[in-house]
């Protein structure tokens, strides 16, 4: 089987080399063929991005914009439309996951982009999504208009499916031309996302494109870099350090690199009745996308004082994740996956020896694994793939000196308590540097409007322009009905 | 006698004998698994965190095996570790912990080391003059491969035998003096030592702009990979350069494989052709597991090496490996070490995690 | 390779009759056989002999499992010879003659009938019950099966104290089985009907036997070995989806 990736603008050529990737899983093969630009091409392609975005797409009113990114979002939710079948039969050989998790996720996840979300998106950056539009009157005097700027190249990383639509969709709300680098490991769905873009309004044809090339190739991305307003990079610490160096101190570079998350759970939740619940919740944050997520759960509190104890907790979620394994089955394992997880598993069970209150739970085909840790809190992250700690505790306080050192790679926190609690714990988990809290259950799919990374989605791409009062004052002067 | 005296006989006898049948070497395996799962108490709480107690273990390929990185968190001996007369540690690059290697005596290690390198790398002759491309015992009292490679001139080289490195790397004066002493007298020459040494080594001496003819009957060993400490070369590219540069046959370049945490290495028959085949004497069997599973791989599929090394009386007999290999007739091919992954989405990987934490960069 | 091949499978009361049949089935199925008696020492070690001719491993431990001391004793020394337990079958019983003509009328029976019947069958499961959970929790895996009767479905010949004590233990396991699913540890229940020859029936007469057999559909009453089968299926992950259950193995006497 082979489908083709990416998304091109009209550059009056239709001669490209590509570059084949093949995909394999149990019983099937895709190959994805790719554009893979020549520097001039790719300079065309810019060129032409960037003019159609200050040409036709800021000609649309935000309403539009959310119209036209709500339909095509309606099709990918409508089960029976090409792109959403395309998705289902592709995505699961291309990336190892569970097609049931894929189909699952893609839903869950396409919701929030639809035009209600998509309204309230834009009302929590900017208050009034009118200033995308036109200039508005501020409180303090004067007016402002929200301006997008003319290119935003987007570095995607990773394969856990759509995920790049944060960063495109909000792109495209501030009115900019788009550049997505899409990562070998899913290099397909934001070409099709563009592609049904352009169905849904052809007028927006030349202002995307969905390219690839080799990470790390430098004389290529500089030059992109050079001509873009804005660049928006996914991936690890080390990778976006290379991608900053070779930022021109004009481009502005907003950096997402990768995060730790974890769960919290109060004792007041681990009754005889409520406790499988919360395992429940926290067993599926766990399998969704075998926690290759920045939300995903390294990690879970769990405090000693329930009817549940904490050891109890490990052992329910324990089972839970095997009964996950035959619902949704983890992806396949490389040879290096299999073997670093083994050396994991196997270490932790050599600690029993100095800390034999410790358990570790799993099963013969090391398809998950809980390692149970008690007196020993600390914060180290999960080799992934379904492996788990949970670490009892006693008081929030206890755990928060083994966060803080890690400020700058905390994001999410499952939590399970009270109102008072989750008032509480937030206001010092947020000290220590989390900047999303949520229910056990959802850790996955951040909400409409969520704020990544702690960081505004569109506020942080355009730019404020204001006409002052003074401005506006002095004007009235010089205006041919004055007295 | 002790148990361990009686132990140690038991491996003694068992290693002097030319073969083994399986029927030996299981009965001896499993002695050996029931005496470290009552001295060796690590080890003992993570077989019976498998369910495997000596009762339950009915096969040396039922022994658990322990990951070479727990011999860096745990002591694994039967003996206290400040009885051992010596103690091998590894080189330890991850956070500078080193993995310990306990040896109560170095009877069994040493006769090991002879018996195999007689049979492996010295074959047809008793004594060969020999240069040594690594430092001293006394200079690296907790290294196997300085221990190794004193072991072998003493038992093996001639008494003209010389080391070749200095504070400074490899003493090329020293080198060409021997290389042209060799060539001279037509005395077949051996040199030993670490690969990164021969990678500097042919470094210097394509610098030199010198090439060699070594005598017939020369003869190289090189072991431990490039680590790091050298240009990585492939092994093809490592074996033709050796082979051009010093006038040694490719035949005659011979790789051992061995870690701190065995008593025992394995050997090739030359590498003519690379991966070359590796294989170990009748006190040493190598399983190739899917790690995940633990159950050996079908023949001829990629699988991580396990080996069960009767040598290793005090420590664990069964190691698991950090290195790919496939299971052939007669040996395996070692396909290289387990390359780290990094995660696939988003969520960091330990090693980026790790290595954040030591820059500082998560404050 | 056997079916029970490095599992360890707990009987007690295995030194004769379903117990031993029960023990020699699995060891025949390669498992590490442990042979709970409480008098026979002879008759267990017996057991164990056959069951390593089998091809499994086998070791008799005398427990007195109405005895919690007793219990948490015998676990402790399978836990540290065998490192785990991944079956247990609650097969000891307290003797009982079932001897329809000598049996007791329900006005002749004193509440110590029944506590000791109940005390046979139901407290001494519990205290099994009690201490392996903690180490079938662990493994997040286990198997247990308690042996019934089907006098509970249907007491041809009321025995009081006898079928209400095997009852409770239908109940009890039910309930355990409701609790113990989130951990994946299962709780089954197996209940024959009369078995010849046990020592337990060798006073049951040859015109009871033809009255069972006549209302049999299989026509014949059951073998030792006949149960074995069930109980082998329950332990198995052939029945990894199926708990609180009980199987009935009396050739279709009840259905």
């Amino acid at each position: 089987m082979r489908e083709l990736a990416g998304y091109l603008p009209d550059i009056g050529e239709t001669e490209f080399e590509t570059k084949i990737l093949t995909f394999q899983s149990k019983n099937e093969t895709v190959e994805v063929e790719i554009p893979f630009l020549t520097t001039e091409q790719m300079d065309k392609v810019i060129e032409k991005v960037k003019k159609a975005s200050a040409e036709t797409l800021k000609s649309f009113s935000i309403s539009e914009i959310v119209s036209i990114i709500d339909q095509a979002i309606d099709r990918l939710l409508d089960r029976d439309s090409l792109y959403r079948q395309k998705a289902e039969k592709l995505l699961p050989i291309v990336t190892g996951y569970d097609e049931e998790i894929i189909r699952l996720g893609l839903t869950s996840y396409l919701k929030t982009f639809r035009k209600k979300e998509l309204q309230r998106f834009l009302i929590e950056d900017l208050g009034n999504p009118l200033l995308l539009d036109d200039f508005q009157p501020r409180v303090k005097g004067g007016f402002s208009k929200a301006m997008g700027p003319n290119v935003v190249t987007h570095i995607w990383s990773g394969n856990v499916p759509a995920l790049p639509f944060w960063s495109l969709i909000s792109g495209l709300l501030v009115k900019a031309g788009n550049i997505g680098k899409v990562p070998s490991t899913e290099p397909l769905f934001s070409g099709w996302f563009a592609h049904l873009l352009v169905e849904v309004e052809p007028r927006l044809a030349d202002c995307l494109a969905v390219v690839w090339w080799k990470g790390g190739d430098e004389e290529r991305e500089s030059s992109i870099f050079e001509q873009s307003d804005v660049v928006v990079g996914y991936g690890g610490n080390e990778s976006l350090q290379s991608l900053q160096n070779r930022m021109p101190v004009t481009t502005r570079f907003l950096p997402f690199g990768h995060k730790i998350s974890f769960g919290v759970v109060s004792q007041a939740s681990l009754d005889s009745r409520k406790t499988w619940q919360s395992v429940h919740q926290a067993a599926l944050d766990v399998i969704r996308y075998d926690q290759q997520g920045c939300y995903s759960p390294h990690i879970f509190y769990v405090q000693h004082g329930g009817k549940v104890s904490p050891k109890e907790f490990a052992r329910f979620l324990a089972n839970e994740l095997e009964n996950f394994q035959k619902r949704h089955p983890r992806r396949e394992l490389s040879m290096e996956e299999s073997a670093s997880m083994a050396a994991w598993r196997q270490r932790e069970e050599m600690t029993i020896f100095s800390n034999p209150n410790n358990e570790v739970l799993g099963n013969q085909a090391n398809d998950w694994t809980v390692v149970y840790e008690e007196n020993n809190i600390h914060f180290t992250p999960s080799s992934l793939n379904r492996v788990i700690k949970v670490i009892a505790f006693e008081t929030i306080e206890d755990i928060l000196p083994y966060i803080a050192p890690h400020r700058s790679l905390l994001q999410t926190v499952g939590i399970a308590a009270n109102p008072n609690e989750l008032f509480e714990w937030a206001e010092l988990l947020g000290k220590t540097g989390v900047t999303r809290i949520t229910a056990l259950g959802s850790m996955t799919s951040p909400e409409a409007g969520w704020h990544h990374d702690g960081r505004f989605n569109l506020l942080d791409l355009v730019n404020m322009v204001d006409i002052e009062a003074a401005a506006e004052e002095s004007s009235e002067q010089f205006a041919p009905y004055v007295d | 006698m002790n148990q361990q005296q009686e132990i140690v006989q038991h491996v003694f006898r068992f290693i002097q004998a030319d073969a083994s049948e399986e029927k030996d070497f299981n009965e001896l395996a499993l002695r050996l698994y029931a005496y470290q799962y009552q001295y060796n108490l690590p080890y003992r709480s993570f077989c019976m965190q498998k369910g495997k107690t000596p009762r339950m273990v009915k096969t040396w390929k039922d022994i658990p095996p322990v990951p070479i990185n727990a011999f860096k968190d745990a002591t694994l001996s039967c003996i206290g570790p400040e009885k051992a007369e010596a103690v091998f540690m590894t080189s330890g690059t991850t956070k500078g912990i080193k993995g310990k290697h306990y040896h109560p005596t170095l009877q069994i290690y040493d006769q090991s080391m002879t018996l195999n390198f007689k049979k492996r790398f010295m074959r047809d002759i008793e004594h060969i003059r020999m240069g040594i491309l690594f430092p001293k015992e006394k200079e690296l009292p907790n290294s196997s491969l300085a221990h190794y490679l004193a072991l072998a001139v003493k038992e093996f080289g001639t008494k003209e035998s010389h080391y070749l490195v200095n504070e400074n790397g490899v003493d090329m004066n020293r080198l060409l003096d021997e290389l042209h002493h060799a060539e001279e007298t037509g005395e077949p020459y051996a040199l030993l030592g670490a690969s990164y040494s021969f990678v500097h080594m042919l470094e210097e001496l394509e610098r030199m702009g010198k090439t060699f003819s070594l005598p017939k009957g020369s003869r190289i060993l090189d072991t431990g990979g490039f680590k790091n400490q050298s240009k990585e070369l492939e092994l093809n590219e490592f074996y033709l350069l050796l082979s051009t540069t010093l006038g040694v046959e490719r035949s005659e370049c011979i790789n051992m494989y061995g870690v701190t945490e065995l008593s025992t290495q394995f050997y090739d028959k030359g590498n003519e052709s690379v991966p070359s085949v590796k294989s170990g004497p009748h006190w040493i069997r190598t399983r190739v597991i899917n790690p995940l599973t633990g159950e050996e791989v079908p023949k001829g599929e990629r699988g991580v090496l396990v080996h069960c090394d009767l040598g290793n009386f005090n420590s664990v007999t069964t190691i698991l490996t950090e290195d790919v290999g496939i299971e052939l007739e007669n040996g395996f091919f070692l396909l290289g070490r387990v390359q780290g992954t990094e995660a696939k989405g988003c969520s960091i990987a330990v090693e980026e995690f790790l290595k954040s934490a030591s820059k500082g960069v998560s404050e | 390779m056997g079916k029970f091949q490095g599992k360890v499978v707990l009987v007690t009361g295995a030194s004769r009759g379903i117990g031993a049949s029960i023990a020699r089935a699995f060891a025949a199925e390669e498992a590490s056989v442990v042979v709970n008696y409480l008098q026979n020492k002879e008759a267990a070690e017996q057991v164990v002999a056959s069951c390593l001719k089998l091809g499994g491993d086998a070791w008799a431990i005398q427990a007195d499992v109405t005895s919690e001391s007793a219990v948490q004793e015998l676990i402790e020394r399978v836990l540290l010879e065998m490192g785990k337990i991944d079956v247990v079958v609650n097969n000891a019983f307290t003797p009982y003659a079932f001897n329809p003509d000598e049996r007791k009328l329900a006005w002749e029976l004193k509440w110590e009938d029944y506590q000791n019947q109940i005390d046979g069958a139901l407290r001494s499961t519990h205290y099994m019950c009690q201490t392996v959970l903690p180490f079938m929790k662990k493994q997040s895996q286990g198997s247990i099966i308690n042996m019934i009767s089907n006098l509970v479905e249907r007491p041809i010949v009321p025995y009081h104290e006898y079928n209400t004590a095997k009852a409770a233990l239908q109940g009890y396991s039910r309930n355990l089985a409701a609790e113990l699913g989130p951990f994946g540890i299962r709780v089954n229940c197996v209940a024959p009907g009369l078995v010849y020859p046990t020592s337990a029936s060798k006073y049951t007469k040859e015109e009871v036997k033809e009255m069972i057999i006549a209302q049999t559909p299989l026509r014949r009453i059951a073998l030792p070995e006949d149960v074995a089968g069930p109980v082998l299926f329950l332990a198995s992950d052939w029945s990894k989806f199926m708990t609180g259950q009980t199987l009935f193995v009396d050739g279709g006497f009840v259905m």
